[in-house]
């Protein structure tokens, strides 16, 4: 019992830790070795599944060849010029950057405003506030999507990037209301207290206790607000009417079949651009946490994103 | 020290009790109102378009149940329907177990590569979802990149043809763009778990199995549930999975739906059809909700 336990204090116990009594510790060690091969090769195997077939995708984009198949025909940019120089495709990324822009701030102030009284303040219809406000995370966005495009038409209010912007806030800030809460309500309130009773005004409170704390919570709330948006797909399918967004772009380019290698072209630079503003914001966060070992950078991501 | 509180007078308490009704209001407000015109006014909409009836240009219109009555008794929905009921659910048992064993080798086991996989599992969420289920469509087609592969390495002559629009291909590429999601929750509660929870049982000699089964998955119940609800709604209603990677036997209600409201133009039907979806969604979130519970009594 005494190795096992000793073992077991230092490194989870797995699978072996039952082994434990009388078993000799190289057998042990090398089941405890197996295991994280084990685990590891898991691991990769699964991001590979996740993210191979875009690195695929970004490869195959600079393939000098109208299908998206071996043998390799050479090494191209001609696909990325195309992309860059088609009208369509250009409106479409205007389109999503332009709704995203406005949707990403908006959902972060509205949200921010409902995670408030819901976290701080005590009154009769809070349950109930928080049930209303959670609910659009529940609904399908293929329900909420067409139930906009019914109502809209009813209203009058003719589809356009106009008509997915509230129909992106509504879905978002109550993501950024669950995010910024969480943040709220783990903030220990003697901290606040203390600066109260040393004097600070309620403004200072907010602005020097407060926002310091809940800082990265809305950053990645923004990015988050951000890509949502952005690549958001089932609500901007049913209510933006002519003005195509990206996500409804490449759906419908793709169901037609026509042009499919500025697809990969275009996607490549958007799956980039994605990545550098996750890492970016990323990088923003731990900053601004002070987040230095790899356990506090842990535990920040948990924060902003649980 | 003494307390520097004024004696509370009745007005000031009175002034206080208006305030802290009003604060709320204050900031409630604005989310409130966007919420009412954009997510309820819809909604309510929709309930009652599904129990319209409008003849074409609106000449006669009055209330019926016909639009609920075409989707029971037309056979092709009750297909449908099951179709969509396999794919959802079998992507969901996928991801579960894919998720689940990843979940504790993230929170128990990883070491230094946590994070990583952490920030992985986080940034393939901000990628384009339609760029990823493209992405696959593009490995999976019959002159696509894996029977390249397969062919090339000799292991098969001719192309396989059930790779690409076929069930399979819409539960792998469902699976692959939900699991994300389905690993965070079980992860965050996973890591709630003391790791000294495991050391005391096996002190007092439970084999892995016994550890998993009475301590790892009650406590991981929560972020079970929380992964189903999160999931299973979505997979349920998608329709953008099998338009681009399924055929005909992977037409999901979410298809008949969009269909329904963009092609067809029946507005009725399609509403009274999402209405459906939502009930069911309902109901499989009770069901999610009472399975944990059960769990943790155990």
């Amino acid at each position: 019992m005494a190795q096992a336990a000793s073992e077991g204090a230092v490194a989870p116990p797995g699978r072996d830790g039952s082994a434990s009594l009388g078993r000799k510790p190289f057998a042990v060690r090398v089941r405890r070795a197996l295991d994280t091969v084990g685990g590891r090769t898991f691991a990769i195997a699964f991001i590979i599944v996740l993210y191979g077939p875009l690195v695929m995708l970004a490869v195959f984009s600079f393939n000098d060849s109208i299908v998206f198949s071996l043998p390799w025909s050479g090494f191209t940019t001609r696909w990325y010029q195309e992309a860059l120089g088609d009208e369509n495709l250009r409106g479409a990324i205007r389109n999503s950057l332009l709704v995203a822009s406005v949707v990403a701030p908006m959902s972060v102030f509205l949200g921010t405003l409902a995670a408030y009284p819901i976290t701080r303040l005590r009154f009769k219809l809070r349950g109930p506030a928080a049930i209303v406000v959670a609910a659009p995370l529940v609904v399908p966005w293929l329900v909420i999507g067409i139930s906009a495009l019914i109502y809209f038409s009813k209203v009058g209010v003719a589809l356009s990037w106009a008509t997915v912007v509230p129909m992106h806030i509504v879905v978002t800030f109550p993501l950024v209301t669950v995010i910024v809460a969480a943040s709220l309500a783990r903030f220990d309130r003697t901290q606040e207290e203390s600066a109260i009773d040393l004097g600070a005004s309620q403004f200072q409170v907010l602005r020097h206790v407060l926002l310091p704390h809940v800082a990265p919570a809305l950053i990645a709330s923004f990015i988050l607000a951000f890509s949502w948006s952005f690549n958001n797909f089932e609500i901007s399918f049913f209510v933006g009417g002519f003005d195509r967004l990206f996500p409804v772009w490449v759906y419908s380019t793709l169901r037609h079949a026509v042009n499919l290698p500025i697809v990969n072209a275009i996607s490549t630079l958007v799956s980039l651009a994605e990545i550098a503003f996750v890492y970016g914001a990323w990088l923003l966060i731990t900053w601004r946490a002070g987040a230095r070992t790899s356990k506090e950078k842990t535990e920040t991501l948990m924060d902003a994103i649980r | 020290m003494e307390s520097t509180a004024p004696p509370v007078s009745e007005g000031r308490h009175l002034r206080a009790r208006v305030v802290r009704t009003l604060r709320p209001a204050a900031f409630l407000t604005g989310p409130m109102a966007v919420l009412a015109l954009f997510f309820l006014a819809p909604l309510i909409i929709l309930l009652i378009m599904s129990f319209r009836y409008e003849s074409l240009y609106g000449f006669q219109t009055g209330w019926t149940l016909d639009n609920f009555r075409a989707l029971f008794t037309d056979p092709i929905y009750r297909g449908v329907a099951k179709d969509t009921l396999i794919i959802a659910s079998t992507a969901m048992v996928c991801q579960l177990l894919v998720a689940f064993p990843l979940s504790y080798f993230i929170a128990f086991k990883a070491g230094r590569w946590e994070l990583p996989l952490l920030l992985l599992l986080v940034l393939v969420d901000e990628l384009n979802p339609i760029v990823r289920i493209y992405a696959w469509r593009m490995l999976l087609g019959r002159e696509g990149l894996i029977n390249d592969f397969l062919i090339w390495t000799g292991i098969i002559d001719v192309p396989l043809d059930w790779l690409l629009f076929t069930k399979f291909s819409v539960i792998l590429v469902l699976s692959t763009s939900w699991v994300n999601y389905c690993a965070l929750p079980i992860y965050a509660s996973m890591k709630a778990i003391k790791p000294s929870l495991f050391e005391a049982a096996t002190d007092l000699g439970a084999g892995w199995i016994t550890r998993w089964r009475r301590i790892l998955i009650p406590l991981a119940a929560p972020g079970i549930f929380v992964a189903i609800i999160l999931v299973y709604i979505p997979l349920f209603t998608d329709f953008a999975t099998p338009g681009l990677v399924g055929g005909t036997s992977s037409y999901m209600l979410g298809n008949s739906v969009a269909d329904l409201m963009v092609v067809i133009g029946d507005w009725g039907a399609g509403s009274a059809l999402s209405l459906l979806m939502l009930a069911a969604m309902a109901v499989v979130a009770v069901i999610a909700y009472f399975l944990t519970k059960l769990n943790q009594l155990d």
